[in-house]
């Protein structure tokens, strides 16, 4: 990669937190009023990744993984522990004022407008505070109006819109300044599915014609499907999986699900898929519950038709049925990944 | 700094937009404001019908009193530059009552102006306006309507001085409220602590001789707010405590210097809030 691609540069960012730990109830607030006890928490553990120019990348990963804390050191607003993050050579917290300029920042939950004026007023203040020139502005206006259609309600007061018409305003507002870098958060919660495909087209709209380099965090993976071809997965702090979408359906593509419900359930010991297949950690899961497994194995190493004869050798069982894993399963498959009940259960067998 | 100027005066216009969107809860807001100061100024006149002059005395004796119309000068006077501290830079309360714990800070960060300077100006709180006027018609009154004996002391280049001091006078009200705002940065909330710094100017509506030693240097040193209302007064008035005008200078700008350094440690150890 040229290095004068890269857009944003994040090189061992940490975050910790220090939290009291506090015993339930009002006797338990009471003791650590006066005898408060902390610990540390990791919310970001040494991440490292780069963005290139132009890029939309997905940024997703179960709630408390740490998205929006990484999101936050890379808009300034927090202060990594270790590490740095560089936007086009600079560093967030060290000159704050210059760097914001260069950047927009939507947070899906919660609104930069002013809430109590007409949306036109919101406009008129930003570019008094990013000192954008008339010309610059009403062009800028014009297409902002265009992509996201904000002539409608562009005169009513904020606190009147509906969700979604805020959330055109939210991103038109913070595209006002034509940030090299735009911040999303969120940016489709809440919204039903027709005003989500506008929003949609509307951020590809403007990567494509200003440039602008986009990090999406979100939970719909509809979004990610389409906007974005690189995601990268963060769980507990840490990066689980940076690279192409396609990339992730090749290399989980090939697994499959085998669900079986057992007649009997202590059968389970008799299931040795490690013993009986040289599979690596990524490439077999099993769980269960009850009698009823599940198991997910890479299909290149081992067959469908291998792993079922040698279950059925081994048990009986009263159903069964094989699955492909789609995409939302992969990634529901990934967060699960860092759980323990699965990691317990892999060691088990 | 014209830059900034030109943003405040923005962000005036569209606070009395929003005001014009508001009209019943400014009025109501103006009318309580006006009752709290008629309250407080019918005590006064309570007590001093009652009594014919405050008086501090030392072993009985009688070392310095001042009189009714003195009294409501330097009561009037302290409602100036605290009326214009309340008009331009009142969000600081927010600031420690919900913004840092709602995580509502994380708006002011990303935007290329300087963080408490966005904070201070977004709110103009026009409600504050009565203090100020409150302030200059007891001044005017009180001098207009003072006995002879009284008047003959005052002179009047004196006032000069005073007015060329008054902005410092302002700021020590700003730092006083930004520094104890800051604090929420760590705590979270921090309007409890504002609240209790900035009531101790009440005190300095009166004259601080009054005071035992305590009260006195607190008002005086530790949270200055004397230095914005009864020293300049009774300068005005007396030509007393001229060495309070410099002083004030100092001090404000010592104030200014401690409130934007822990501003600034407070800013980098700001947690936001999840979402």
């Amino acid at each position: 990669m040229n290095n004068s691609d890269v857009m944003i540069q994040v090189k061992n960012l940490k975050k910790e937190f220090r939290k009291a730990i506090k015993e339930p109830g009002l006797k338990g607030s009471f003791k650590a009023l006066f005898k408060p006890e902390y610990e540390t928490v990791k919310a970001v553990d040494d991440i490292s990744f780069d963005v290139k120019k132009g890029e939309i990348i997905g940024f997703i990963g179960p709630n408390g993984a740490g998205k929006s804390t990484v999101i936050k050191m890379l808009t300034g607003i927090l202060t990594p522990t270790s590490g740095e993050c560089r936007i086009d050579g600079k560093i967030p917290t060290q000159n704050r004022k210059d760097y914001v300029k260069e950047i927009g920042v939507v947070f899906g939950q919660r609104t930069q407008l002013w809430w109590d004026l007409a949306l036109r007023e919101t406009y008129m203040v930003l570019k008094e505070i990013y000192e954008i020139p008339e010309e610059d502005y009403k062009k800028r206006m014009a297409f902002l109006n265009e992509v996201l259609q904000l002539e409608v309600f562009i005169t009513s007061p904020v606190r009147t819109l509906s969700l979604g018409q805020r959330m055109r305003a939210d991103i038109a507002a913070s595209l006002l300044h034509n940030p090299k870098v735009l911040f999303l958060d969120e940016p489709t919660i809440g919204l039903d599915v027709v005003v989500k495909d506008n929003i949609r087209k509307a951020i590809q709209k403007i990567s494509e014609e200003s440039g602008t380099t986009v990090i999406l965090t979100t939970h719909d993976l509809e979004d990610i499907e389409l906007l974005c071809k690189r995601i990268v997965m963060i769980d507990k702090g840490k990066k689980v999986f940076d690279g192409e979408l396609s990339e992730l359906r090749r290399r989980y593509g090939q697994m499959r699900e085998l669900g079986f419900e057992l007649k009997n359930s202590e059968d389970i010991s008799k299931l040795l898929y490690k013993d009986e297949f040289s599979f690596s950690e990524n490439d077999l899961s099993v769980e269960y519950q009850g009698s009823n497994v599940k198991v997910r194995f890479n299909s290149d190493i081992v067959s469908v038709e291998n792993m079922l004869s040698y279950t059925l050798s081994k048990v009986h069982v009263k159903d069964i049925n094989v699955k492909d894993a789609d995409i939302e399963e992969i990634i529901r498959r990934l967060y699960l990944g860092g759980g323990e009940e699965v990691e317990t259960t892999l060691s088990h067998l | 700094m014209m830059r900034y100027f030109r943003m405040h005066k923005v962000f005036i216009k569209q606070d009395l937009k929003k005001l014009m969107e508001y009209k019943v809860d400014f009025l109501l807001g103006a009318v309580g404001f006006l009752l709290e100061q008629a309250v407080q100024l019918l005590c006064l006149g309570i007590i001093f019908s009652a009594i014919p002059a405050l008086c501090y005395t030392e072993n009985g004796v009688v070392v310095d009193s001042w009189s009714f119309h003195e009294v409501l000068f330097i009561y009037g006077f302290s409602l100036i530059p605290k009326g214009i501290d309340h008009l331009f830079f009142d969000n600081l309360w927010s600031l420690g009552y919900w913004i840092v714990d709602k995580g509502d800070f994380d708006k002011y960060l990303t935007r290329p102006i300087n963080s408490w300077f966005y904070v201070l100006c977004e709110k103009f709180c026009v409600d504050a306006l009565g203090e100020f006027i409150i302030g200059v018609a007891l001044v005017i009154y009180s001098t207009l309507s003072m006995p002879e004996n009284i008047a003959s002391g005052i002179l009047w280049w004196r006032v000069l001085p005073v007015i060329a001091v008054m902005p410092f006078a302002i700021m020590i009200f700003t730092s006083v409220k930004t520094a104890t705002a800051a604090i929420s940065f760590w705590t979270k909330r921090s309007g409890h602590i504002t609240h209790m710094c900035y009531m101790t100017n009440d005190f300095a509506k009166y004259p601080a001789k009054i005071y035992n030693a305590f009260i006195k240097s607190v008002i005086t040193y530790i949270i200055p707010f004397a230095l914005t209302a009864y020293y300049p007064a009774i300068f005005i008035l007396r030509g007393e405590a001229p060495w309070s005008l410099p002083v004030t200078v100092l001090v404000s700008v010592l104030l200014f210097i401690i409130s934007q350094f822990i501003w600034h440690k407070g800013v980098s150890s700001y947690e936001s809030a999840g979402s």
